[in-house]
């Protein structure tokens, strides 16, 4: 446990010094204000900039708050997503190939331990940008569309988190399997790659991982289809699950390939 | 008293033994030198003898030790630190991953700190090390924890000769402390601070013994005699009917069995009318020794 809350220390450490922990938030609060902003003052900007044909009408759709959220979630979807990929793949890797980790590994350290340390605090770093995110989009939100029922928000934001340690597990279980390089192809393959593919043919699938995204915006409005939320949650956690234990395997098996 | 012995060991990287079969054991208290040429299998021994590599067979023991990581301080032969810590978070993070008490970790860190000489730098960032800084880092690090045997890849063979000299002085005041085995293919370090020899080549280990026993198997003593002009030596060498190495104006006299002793060489040179410059004998240093143990194995 002490060996645990001395890795601990030192990734926290590392992600306060390499200021991740603050830049990274402020990406995704970026990310979660541009939509309801761009959205409630495009009017405004098209007639400010374009010219527009005479006798041209716009019909702008009436967007609910759920809809803003939803697109909100479509920026941490991509771009955010793969900030945070790129910013973890190589946790792991990485000190194993500049041979930072050598020192590390010849102590009488637990791979599990080790593995944890990074898992967490690459889920406290995304746990942050994300909560900053939707709190940004949701005050924008609320002030510009009207009011989102606070239960039905939680119950999203959970869902999403869930799914963005997932996504964190993933991340750094490929770090322990694979060189940087490869780690992040095929994180990035997994997860962008599945998301994309799960957009084209998710509707013929009842369950899937790339699921959970949508089934959390589907608590939001009686409009979204709710059903096999449950299915896809436990699908969800048991890949979290399968990935960890993959990870510290991982770990423990390569950790000869450190540079010495 | 035998604190570790490895016995058999051996690594293979796919069809390519590194690490052929070698068997040595080391005393408490005493240093070890691995010498070799580049690619001899020194780094791969030592890997395995902090764990990091699992040997493909053969044992190494250690007595009383369940995990041997807890016991060994190692410091490789570029030591990479995290450039964001400072030396003593460093030294203090190491200790207590080692298992040290979170206070205990902290004193311990700064008086090893101190130790080596860094203690003007406890705060700094380690990315602002010079290299002899580092390795004096990497040092402190390997030696936090008090362990039972410091293995050292390379000591000093990235420093220039002021760092090599702090770095020397330094071991061979640790070396009255602890276990050191350490790897090397400068001679002169090794002859100057060693117990053991142990010479690797190929992977095999094809010589072992202390300093004295290693050069008496190997010396081949002889007698140098420097004459006045090149006609002189070849002259000597041509009448003297003993083993004679003509170089220049110098002479070599092999010395077989004691045979010829010097006091022989010089009454038969003061009979002469030879015009002599010098007279001596001369014993071959571990440079000699290693390049013919090396060479000795080159047929093989």
């Amino acid at each position: 446990m002490s060996q645990f809350n001395v890795l601990m220390g030192k990734e926290l450490r590392e992600s306060w010094r390499s200021f991740k922990i603050l830049w990274i938030p402020l990406v995704f609060i970026l990310l979660g204000v541009s939509d309801p902003i761009l959205n409630y003052y495009l009017m405004d900007i098209l007639k400010a900039v374009g010219e527009m044909p005479e006798g041209f009408q716009m019909v702008m759709p009436e967007l609910s708050p759920a809809d803003i959220l939803a697109a909100s979630t479509g920026q941490f979807q991509s771009i955010g997503l793969i900030v945070l990929i790129a910013t973890f793949v190589g946790t792991i890797s990485r000190e194993r190939q500049n041979g930072t980790a050598t020192l590390l590994y010849v102590r009488p350290i637990s791979h599990m331990a080790l593995f944890l340390s990074k898992w967490l605090v690459a889920c406290l770093v995304a746990v942050i940008s994300v909560i900053a995110g939707y709190a940004a989009s949701l005050y924008y939100t609320v002030l510009l569309y009207g009011p989102v029922q606070w239960d039905q928000f939680i119950g999203m934001l959970a869902t999403y988190l869930l799914w963005i340690c997932l996504i964190m597990a993933v991340t750094v279980a490929m770090s322990a399997a694979f060189k940087t390089v490869i780690a992040a192809t095929l994180t990035i393959i997994m997860v962008i790659g599945g998301t994309i593919f799960e957009s084209l043919i998710g509707s013929f699938l009842s369950i899937s991982p790339w699921k959970l995204p949508s089934s959390a915006l589907s608590l939001l409005s009686d409009y979204y289809d709710r059903t096999n939320f449950i299915l896809n949650l436990s699908l969800s956690t048991g890949l979290l699950i399968f990935f960890i234990v993959l990870g510290i395997f991982m770990c423990q098996r390569n950790a000869s390939t450190t540079e010495i | 008293m035998t604190l570790i012995s490895v016995s058999d060991l051996t690594k293979t990287f796919g069809n390519q033994t590194v690490v052929d079969h070698i068997s040595f054991s080391i005393e408490s208290n005493t240093s070890t030198a691995l010498i070799g040429p580049n690619g001899a299998g020194k780094t791969t021994t030592l890997s395995m003898l902090t764990g990091l590599l699992s040997q493909t067979s053969g044992s190494i023991k250690m007595d009383g030790v369940k995990d041997m990581r807890s016991v060994i301080g190692f410091l490789p032969q570029y030591p990479k630190f995290f450039s964001w810590l400072s030396a003593l978070e460093y030294t203090e993070m190491a200790a207590k991953l080692s298992g040290v008490e979170a206070k205990q970790a902290r004193l311990q860190s700064q008086k090893i700190l101190e130790y080596v000489g860094l203690g003007s730098a406890l705060h700094k960032k380690t990315e602002t090390f010079s290299g002899g800084m580092k390795q004096r880092l990497g040092i402190a690090q390997a030696l936090v924890h008090k362990p039972k045997l410091l293995l050292l890849d390379e000591p000093v063979s990235a420093l220039d000769p002021v760092g090599r000299r702090e770095i020397m002085n330094l071991l061979k005041e640790i070396q009255n402390e602890t276990t050191i085995l350490y790897s090397t293919h400068i001679l002169n370090d090794a002859e100057e601070m060693t117990d053991q020899l142990l010479f690797l080549r190929g992977g095999k280990l094809v010589e072992k013994g202390s300093l004295n026993e290693v050069r008496a198997r190997f010396e081949e003593p002889r007698i140098k005699i420097k004459f006045s002009s090149q006609e002189q030596a070849l002259q000597f060498a041509s009448q003297a009917e003993l083993h004679c190495n003509v170089e220049g104006e110098t002479v070599f006299v092999e010395i077989d069995h004691d045979q010829p002793t010097m006091q022989q060489l010089l009454n038969r040179l003061a009979n002469s009318n030879f015009s002599i410059e010098s007279i001596e004998k001369v014993t071959a240093n571990l440079e000699e020794i290693f390049m013919k143990v090396v060479g000795s194995h080159e047929s093989v």
